[in-house]
């Protein structure tokens, strides 16, 4: 039997796994994202053998057999049918998503990817912008950091939502053209963008204030008298010591973009028809709320139980990964908006 | 039975007229005729789903905008102010009688009645009526190709320049008189039309929908916000001057109206329920009408009948749709019973142009739903281009029908994309040449005026296809089809033309610019404030504003 090693002979790494596997309830909320993570990724195994069916696939005059007795998929007065579980061996588990009689339950499945993929892409994209530009804030000051500041600043004082919706509907109708760049109307990488921009302050404000007290620190100090230069400082100095931020925060996004998505989907603006996504189904499902309530729940509850499991987890990650992070996240933040009135200060 | 009807008819209508004819006289009372005993007076609010195309008559060509303007802007003629198809009668709107033809059919000879003045107390001249025809072809409008065949009009909307030389007026005696270069069959019933609803010399040549111009009608607009609403108030020459030289058209009930454009159909239908507002204009969302019907049919609800058809047009001028056979595998790939569904019920199948109840309407079956076919003749039609962009209004059951095509075209092979726009702007959009990729898309069509005319010369001749505004969305230009649409459209309607209407409903499917899905019925809707029964829904013009009475 191997013995226990003290902690003291424990790297980072193993620390942090250690204390985070003894938060039971960020355990807990792990094991249920990896559930959701499973389910959606099985998505065309269902689609296939169980339900035989694609996610766009419409069956509005189609018949099936539940429990031997014939039932139309949808009524001629255009009702759906409702959940079967396993009474049509599978298929309709969660019944019909509307009128065009499409399987609510395989569109839940491959939703749930889109909802993750644009989620997850959008909150990595954001954080390596947010990076990049807190780093350069907070490393250079000067007039690098009151560009990028104020930049962040104004973006940040945007109704967000509205103008991602104002762009989002805008893009989705005629697609976004900028020099190389081209985007159709309905590509995924239209809300991924939107999302990604207008998320970027929310991580490189804190980022950019820890930086500058990173900056300070006698190893970076130590680091430019062994003659190291910007971006060697930068990069291998300042910002393995931003590793814990980055990845909380990263995780906290991923649930942010995945709930912003929602929003413009629900109104139009994200994932466009016939592809689904939790958002996309729930516009669908409020529509059918009298008849159907499930269908307008069941894509809701999918969102809340994720965002939840991404927050507790992200929560969980840095008490982990630095049980003092969340004193020296609010410290960082401090000295962000210190250095911001003082900025302010000169200007007047 | 059919003489018993028309007696009990005629007696109707002298009652009302009579009605109508006292409370001219009748000092205080604020009505010039309508009514059905309800009470007199106040402020109907209304729903819309959109705001209508435009909120000037000789632009508008949507049900919204004819509904929102029938009793703003009369022309020279209008429709008899009665249901079903009593209510397609043509009768003398601002002219004194229904024209009188000569020349072989090729003059039009109409006199204004006097005393006539507009809601801002200017008087109604002759010479107005030819300023508002040179106006809205000055305007592009998607209903000048009705007016072509007068004499000069295509000189005038080329050079937009001088006048149209086909129209003499006479402001002294009120003479009209209207030369065309051809007869023209449906002449009387484009007199009836709102694109040449009689507007004075003061409106600009521009979209009034912001400024909405002085009325003729029973109501004035007072207030319009494009996008948001509108308003209505009695026009006040109506009951001094208008009311008194048109009998036979009712004043109205009701004050006024304001009506509030409000996009989600459920909010709608909460809103007549509670009495927020006492009539939407625009069905039931599908998932509500059954609950609707069932609830309030007969008390606060009624299914109209509609002439109309809904289809997917396909651009015959572009690939993969310039060729005929992959047009023909699209309308076998359509299942017109998928889409009964899709509206809930609302929706009766039918894969031809001419809808059921529109003379010359003959069941055709050129496109048994077969899928597999479908798939073969798109096979040996090998169609160089498989991108396809699939254009629909956001609107349910619309969104679902575009939806549905969009799966159609991909099960067929097909790399199809939907795009959905707003209700406001769809035709807009879709009609205008330069917006980019209009390879197919959702559509409709309601009935103009009773004369199957009306469903192939504005959507499927050759010499519709515009700029802009354009109808003609699948640029369908076959020299045969254009000249056999013109032959029939000269001729009064007869047996005759009935039977070349069948037979052209059957050539033009044969060549399948469209895939047609059906015709629609629609509903009115009240609150329990109004009285139902006294509501008159027009099978062109909608349901009438003036007709509205409370309880």
């Amino acid at each position: 039997m191997e013995k226990q090693r003290p902690d003291a002979e424990r790297g980072p790494g193993a620390l942090a796994l250690r204390r985070f596997w003894h938060n039971r309830l960020a355990v807990a909320f792990l094991g249920l994202f990896v559930l959701i993570v499973v389910f959606v990724l099985a998505a065309p195994l269902w689609a296939e053998h169980v339900a035989e069916s694609g996610p766009n696939e419409e069956h509005t005059v189609d018949v099936i057999v539940v429990d031997g007795e014939k039932r139309d998929v949808v009524t001629p007065e255009g009702k759906p049918i409702g959940p079967q579980w396993f009474g049509a061996g599978g298929k309709f588990f969660l019944g019909a998503d509307g009128r065009l009689g499409r399987d609510e339950m395989v569109r839940l499945m491959y939703g749930g990817r889109t909802s993750l993929l644009i989620g997850i892409t959008a909150a990595l994209i954001a954080t390596a912008l947010a990076v990049i530009l807190g780093l350069l804030a907070g490393y250079y000051r000067g007039w690098v950091d009151a560009v990028i500041a104020r930049t962040l600043d104004t973006i940040w004082a945007l109704p967000v939502f509205l103008i991602g919706l104002s762009l989002g509907i805008a893009f989705a109708v005629g697609g976004f053209e900028l020099g190389p760049v081209q985007l159709e109307g309905g590509s995924l990488m239209i809300p991924i963008g939107i999302i990604s921009i207008f998320t970027v302050p929310y991580i490189a404000r804190p980022i950019r204030g820890e930086v500058l007290a990173l900056s300070e620190k006698e190893f970076v100090e130590a680091a430019v008298a062994q003659g190291a230069g910007p971006l060697r400082v930068m990069f291998s100095e300042i910002l393995p010591n931003l590793a814990s931020t980055v990845i909380v925060f990263s995780t906290l996004m991923i649930a942010s973009a995945m709930l912003f998505e929602a929003g413009l989907s629900f109104l139009g603006a994200g994932v466009q028809p016939p592809n689904s996504s939790w958002g996309t189904m729930i516009t669908v499902g409020v529509e059918l709320l009298r008849i159907q309530p499930l269908l307008a729940i069941i894509p809701g509850l999918m969102i809340t139980l994720t965002v939840l499991a991404l927050n507790v987890v992200g929560d969980g990650l840095r008490d982990a990964l630095d049980p003092r992070g969340k004193a020296k996240l609010d410290a960082a933040l401090e000295l962000e908006t210190q250095a911001a009135a003082g900025d302010r200060a000169q200007v007047l | 039975m059919k003489r018993l009807v028309k007696t009990i008819a005629f007696l109707a209508l002298t009652a009302a007229a009579a009605i109508g004819l006292a409370s001219c006289g009748g000092g205080d009372d604020k009505s010039s005729g309508g009514g059905g005993g309800g009470k007199e007076g106040g402020i109907l609010n209304v729903t819309y789903g959109s705001f209508p195309d435009f909120m000037d008559p000789a632009l508008s060509y949507t049900v919204e905008g004819w509904t929102a303007m029938a009793e703003v802007y009369l022309p020279l003629l209008t429709y008899e102010h009665a249901n079903g198809n009593e209510g397609s009668e043509v009768i003398p709107g601002l002219a004194k009688d229904l024209p009188e033809i000569s020349n072989g059919g090729k003059t039009y000879t109409l006199f204004l009645r006097p005393g006539l003045k507009y809601s801002d107390g200017t008087p109604v001249k002759a010479s107005d009526f030819p300023f508002s025809v040179e106006r809205m072809i000055e305007l592009n409008s998607p209903g000048s190709s009705f007016y072509m065949t007068i004499e000069g009009a295509e000189k005038f909307a080329e050079t937009k320049q001088g006048s149209i030389p086909g129209i003499e007026a006479d402001d002294k005696t009120g003479e009209i008189v209207i030369n065309l270069e051809t007869p023209r069959g449906t002449f009387t019933n484009e007199l009836a039309l709102l694109f040449v609803a009689v507007l004075p010399q003061s409106t600009p040549i521009e979209d009034v929908s912001a400024k909405p111009a002085p009325a003729t009608g029973p109501y004035m607009i007072t207030k319009s916000q494009p996008g948001k609403g509108w308003e209505y108030a009695r026009n006040p020459y109506w009951e001094k001057a208008n009311g008194k030289a048109m009998p036979e058209l009712p004043g109205g009930v009701i004050d006024g109206a304001k009506v509030t454009v409000i996009r989600n159909e459920q909010t709608q239908v909460d809103g007549v329920e509670r009495g927020t507002y006492e009539w939407m204009q625009n069905p039931p969302p599908s998932s509500r009408y059954a609950e609707v019907k069932e609830k309030y049919d007969g008390s606060q609800f009624r299914v109209e009948p509609t002439i109309s058809t809904y289809f997917f047009w396909m651009n015959t001028k572009q690939p993969p749709f310039d060729d005929v056979e992959v047009r023909q595998a699209v309308n076998h790939a359509v299942d017109p019973r998928a889409l009964e569904r899709i509206y809930a019920g609302q929706l009766t199948g039918s894969q031809q142009v001419l809808p059921e109840g529109m003379p010359g309407h003959e069941d055709l079956e050129l496109y048994p739903y077969d899928v597999d076919k479908a798939k073969q003749m798109i096979e040996e039609a090998d169609p160089s281009d498989m991108d396809i962009t699939v254009w629909s209004d956001s609107e349910s059951p619309n969104n679902e029908a575009g939806e549905y095509f969009t799966e159609v075209l991909r099960e067929l092979g097909f790399d199809a994309k939907l795009k959905l726009l707003t209700a406001d702007n769809y035709t807009a959009v879709i009609g205008n040449e330069s917006t980019p990729n209009l390879d197919a898309g959702w559509s409709n069509w309601y009935q103009d005026y009773p004369h199957p005319n009306d469903f192939f010369q504005p959507l499927l001749a050759g010499e519709s296809i515009q700029p802009t505004n354009n109808y003609n969305f699948s640029q369908f230009d076959q020299p045969a089809i254009n000249k056999k649409i013109i032959e029939l459209g000269e001729e009064q309607l007869g047996p005759e033309e009935e039977a070349g209407y069948q037979e052209l409903d059957k050539e033009v499917m044969e060549l399948a610019p469209w895939a047609p899905f059906g015709s629609r019925t629609v509903s009115t809707f009240v609150s329990d404030e109004i009285d139902l029964d006294s509501v008159i829904f027009n099978l062109t013009m909608g349901q009438y504003l003036s007709s509205f009475e409370f309880k």
